[in-house]
C-alpha cells in the first residue's frame, strides 16, 4: 500500500523516530522504577518477617499459640498469615492449611498458600519466613505480596494514561509538521515544474519569514533570473545575427542571380564569383563579430589580462592606421605623452581602440582631422579618439552608449557596424568606462580609472 | 608555366582549366605595367593579380599531413583540398588514433580539430610536445572564445585557424609552418634583387636604394624571410602588426599598395603579387 505523501517526508521520518524514543526510554524508566519500588517493598516485608519470627519463636509453646491466634485476630484485612506444624508437617494452629514446600529456615520466601480464615480455602501468593522450634514443631509467618502485583498493575495503568497519548501527540505533531513541509515543497516543485516546462518568468513563493525554504527559493529565483536573461540574450543574438545576416546575404542572391543571367564570359563569371565570396565573407565576419561580442559581454574569462602599456599602443594603431587616413585625405595624428600602464588584455585594447579610429576615418570627410590621443586625467588615464567628422546626435548617442550591442537601434545607424558594439563590450570587461560626447564631430573615450 | 600547374590540371574539373590558363597568362604578361594608383590595391591592373592555383608549392606539397578531425564532412573537403594541391592527407577520426599517429612521427604537419569527442585538441597538442614530438601543429577551433587562440598557443600550437575559415587560408597556414623560416641570422637578407640589409636599415633593388618607413620595412623583411611563400592577410596581421582580429577596413591592401609602389617600379618586373581571394606573395621575378 502506498503510504500518504506526507509520510514519506523527512520530517515525518524524524517525527517517527522521535517518538519511538520516548516510547523505549519511558519504558526502560518505569520499568527501572518498578523493580526499585517493589525490591524496597520487600526487603520491608522481609526484615519485618524476620523480625517477627524471632519473637514468636522466643515464646513459650503456650504464648505462641496465644500469639499466632493474637496475630490472625488483628488482621481483618487478611494480610498476615501464620502457622504451626507438628514434625510430621500436620496442622498444629494457624491460617494456612499445610506447611509451603522449599522453605529455608530464617530465609523469606516467596510460595503460594492455602488461607483457612476467609471461611473457605483461598490459594494465595504470599512471602513466608519459617523456623524449626525446639520442641521439632516449624513455625512459619508470613504476609500476602498483593501489593506487588498492585505496584505492577499502577505502573502499567500510568503508563498507559502518559505514555500512550505522548506517543500518540508526537506522531500528529509529526503528521502536522511533515504536512506542512511537504505542502512547501510541493508548492516549491510544481512553480520548479512550471519554469521548467513552459513559463522562465515564473519565481517561487516565499512565506517571508525567511526560514530556509525562503533562503532556498531566493537563491533559486536569482538562478532562475540568471536563466531568464541568458536565455533572452541568446534569443537576442539569434535575432540580430538573422538580422544583420539577410542584408549581405540578399545581396549575395541577387549578385549570383545577376551574374548567372548576364555573364557571358568566364572572366564576367569570375568577377561575380568573387564578389559573391566577398559577401559570404561579409556576413562570416558578422556572425564572427557577434559572437565575440556576446562572448567577451558573457564570459568573464581574464586569461589573456596583464599589463598593457598605452603608450606603445596608441602608437602601432596609429601605425597602422596612418597610411588609411592618408589615402582617404585625413591627418590621422596621435598624442601619447602620457605612459600609464593599465591591467587589462593587450589583444582586446588593441581591437577596441582600433575600433574606434576605424570609425573615426570612415566618417571622418577629405581633409578632416582624426586625433588619437592618450589623456592623464583625475580619473584616470583616458584613450580619446576625436574626428571632425558629423559626429553622433544625442538621441544615436544615447542609443549607442545604453545597451550597444543588443539595441537594434545602434546598429541600424548607418554605417556603425558592430565596431561600437564590440569596444562597448571590451570596455566593461575592463571595468572601463566608454562615454561618447559631441566635439566639433565626433569625441568617444575610453576612461581607464587608474587602480592603486 | 609554374611545374606543377600541369599537375594542377588534372585535378580541376575540365570547365576551369580555361580560368587557370588565362590566369597564369595574367601572370606572365604581368611584365608589361600600366600606371598605378597609389595605394588602391584593387584598382591596380590585373596584370599583377594571380590565382592561388598559380602558385607554385614548393617541393614540399608531397608533405604528409596529419588531420585530427571527427567532423566527417569537414574532413573530406580538407582531404580533397589538400589532395588537389599535392599533399598526403593521413585522416584519424579521434584523438586517441590521432595521437598514436602523431606520435609515430610520419606527418610534416598535424592538424588537430579543437573540439574531438572525449577530448580537446589541446590535449593531444600537450601530450605531443610533452613527448617532445616537435611537428608543427596547427590547431582548427569552431569556438571564438576570446582567449582560445592564446590558449592555443600555449598549448604548444604553432598556429590557430577559428572555423569557418577559407581553404585558402588554411593551405597558406600549412605552407607556412612547412616552410617555417630558418632562424638565420644573416643580417641581410636577399629575394632576387632585393636586398634588405637588417642592420643597417637600408632596403636596395638592384642599385636603387629604396626608402622605407619602418612599418614598410617591417612588412618587407616579414615577407622576404617568407619569399615563395602565399601570405594571407590575416597572417600578416597577425604577424606583422599583432593585430589578432580581422578589421573591417582593407587595412594590409593599403599598407601592401604602399610597400609595392615602392618596391616595384613601373618599368620594373613585379616582385609582390597580389594572389586573388588570398593574399600576397613575394617572389623573384622569372
Amino acid at each position: 500500500m502506498r503510504r500518504p505523501d506526507f509520510a514519506r517526508t523527512p520530517t515525518f521520518y524524524s517525527a517517527l523516530t522521535v517518538a519511538s524514543a520516548l516510547l523505549l526510554c519511558t519504558l526502560v524508566l518505569f520499568g527501572l522504577v518498578y523493580r526499585q519500588t517493589t525490591a524496597y517493598v520487600m526487603s520491608k516485608y522481609d526484615a519485618l518477617l524476620v523480625d517477627e519470627l524471632r519473637v514468636f519463636a522466643s515464646n513459650t509453646p503456650g504464648q505462641l499459640l496465644q500469639e499466632i491466634n493474637d496475630r490472625l485476630l488483628k488482621d481483618p484485612q487478611h494480610i498476615k498469615i501464620a502457622g504451626l506444624f507438628g514434625a510430621n508437617g500436620s496442622r498444629i494452629a494457624g491460617n494456612i492449611e499445610f506447611l509451603p514446600p522449599g522453605l529455608a529456615p530464617d530465609v523469606p520466601t516467596n510460595a503460594v498458600v492455602t488461607r483457612l480464615d476467609s471461611g473457605e480455602r483461598k490459594a494465595q501468593n504470599v512471602r513466608v519466613a519459617e523456623r524449626a522450634l525446639p520442641s521439632g514443631m516449624s513455625l512459619v509467618i508470613g504476609r500476602q505480596i498483593d501489593e506487588i502485583t498492585e505496584i505492577a498493575q499502577i505502573v502499567v495503568r500510568t503508563l498507559a494514561l502518559g505514555l500512550l497519548p505522548a506517543f500518540i501527540l508526537t506522531i500528529l505533531i509529526g503528521m502536522v509538521l511533515s504536512r506542512r513541509v511537504y505542502l512547501r515543497v510541493m508548492e516549491l516543485n510544481r512553480k520548479i515544474q512550471l519554469v521548467v516546462t513552459s513559463d522562465l518568468r515564473e519565481r517561487l513563493p516565499t512565506s517571508g519569514r525567511g526560514d530556509t525554504f525562503d533562503q532556498i527559493a531566493v537563491s533559486v529565483n536569482r538562478m532562475l533570473g540568471d536563466i531568464e536573461s541568458l536565455v533572452r540574450e541568446i534569443a537576442a543574438v539569434g535575432d540580430n545575427i538573422a538580422h544583420d545576416l539577410r542584408t549581405p546575404l540578399t545581396r549575395v542572391r541577387v549578385r549570383l542571380e545577376r551574374g548567372r543571367a548576364n555573364a557571358s564570359t568566364l572572366n564576367e563569371l569570375s568577377t561575380v564569383v568573387d564578389q559573391a565570396i566577398g559577401g559570404l565573407d561579409q556576413s562570416l565576419a558578422i556572425i564572427t563579430a557577434l559572437l565575440r561580442i556576446a562572448e567577451i559581454e558573457h564570459n568573464r574569462r581574464l586569461d589573456g589580462f596583464g599589463q598593457v602599456p598605452l603608450g606603445p599602443l596608441v602608437r602601432e594603431i596609429w601605425d597602422l592606421y596612418e597610411p588609411i587616413a592618408e589615402d582617404k585625405g585625413i591627418a590621422l595624428r596621435v598624442n601619447s605623452t602620457d605612459e600609464a600602464t593599465v591591467y587589462g588584455d593587450r589583444d582586446l585594447l588593441f581591437e577596441a581602440v582600433a575600433n574606434l579610429v576605424d570609425n573615426a576615418i570612415k566618417f571622418t570627410p577629405e581633409g578632416g582631422n582624426v586625433t588619437l590621443a592618450l589623456l592623464s586625467r583625475e580619473n584616470g588615464t583616458v584613450v580619446q579618439v576625436k574626428d571632425t567628422g558629423p559626429g553622433i546626435t544625442e538621441i544615436e548617442r544615447e542609443a549607442v552608449t545604453k545597451r550597444f550591442y543588443r539595441s537594434d537601434k545602434s546598429r541600424r545607424i548607418e554605417g556603425l557596424g558592430l565596431g561600437l558594439s564590440l569596444v562597448a563590450a571590451i570596455v566593461k570587461l575592463h571595468g572601463f568606462e566608454f562615454v561618447i560626447t559631441a566635439g566639433p564631430g565626433c569625441v568617444v573615450e575610453i576612461i581607464c580609472p587608474q587602480v592603486h | 608555366m609554374p611545374p606543377n600547374l600541369s599537375a594542377q590540371g588534372k585535378h580541376a574539373p575540365s570547365d576551369d582549366r580555361g580560368l587557370m590558363e588565362k590566369s597564369t597568362a595574367l601572370v606572365q604578361n604581368s611584365h608589361q605595367d600600366k600606371p598605378r594608383v597609389a595605394g588602391r590595391p584593387e584598382s591596380r591592373p590585373d596584370s599583377h593579380n594571380a590565382t592561388f592555383a598559380d602558385m607554385t608549392f614548393w617541393d614540399g606539397s608531397m608533405a604528409t599531413v596529419l588531420l585530427i578531425e571527427d567532423d566527417k564532412e569537414t574532413a573530406q573537403e580538407i582531404r580533397a583540398e589538400l589532395g588537389d594541391r599535392g599533399y598526403v592527407v593521413d585522416w584519424a577520426a579521434d584523438g586517441v588514433e590521432g595521437l598514436d599517429k602523431a606520435r609515430s612521427g610520419g606527418a610534416e604537419v598535424v592538424i588537430v580539430d579543437r573540439m574531438l569527442p572525449g577530448m580537446d585538441g589541446l590535449t593531444i597538442v600537450q601530450a605531443m610536445r610533452d613527448e617532445g614530438v616537435r611537428t608543427p601543429v596547427l590547431v582548427l577551433s569552431a569556438l571564438g572564445a576570446v582567449d582560445d587562440r592564446v590558449r592555443g598557443l600555449r598549448a604548444g600550437g604553432d598556429d590557430y585557424l577559428t572555423k569557418p575559415f577559407a581553404t585558402v587560408e588554411l593551405i597558406a597556414r600549412i605552407e607556412a609552418l612547412l616552410r617555417r623560416p630558418a632562424d638565420s641570422r644573416d643580417t641581410v637578407l636577399r629575394v632576387g634583387p632585393l636586398e634588405l640589409d637588417l642592420m643597417e636599415r637600408i632596403a636596395k633593388r638592384g642599385d636603387r636604394t629604396i626608402n622605407l618607413l619602418p612599418r614598410e620595412f617591417r612588412l618587407l623583411e616579414y615577407m622576404m624571410r617568407r619569399k615563395e611563400q602565399v601570405l594571407t592577410r590575416a597572417m600578416l596581421l597577425e604577424e606583422v602588426w599583432n593585430y589578432k582580429f580581422v578589421p573591417q577596413t582593407n587595412l594590409v591592401d593599403v599598407h601592401m599598395g604602399r610597400l609595392r609602389h615602392k618596391v616595384d617600379e613601373p618599368n620594373e618586373l613585379p616582385m609582390i603579387q597580389v594572389v586573388r581571394g588570398v593574399g600576397f606573395i613575394l617572389r623573384a621575378p622569372a
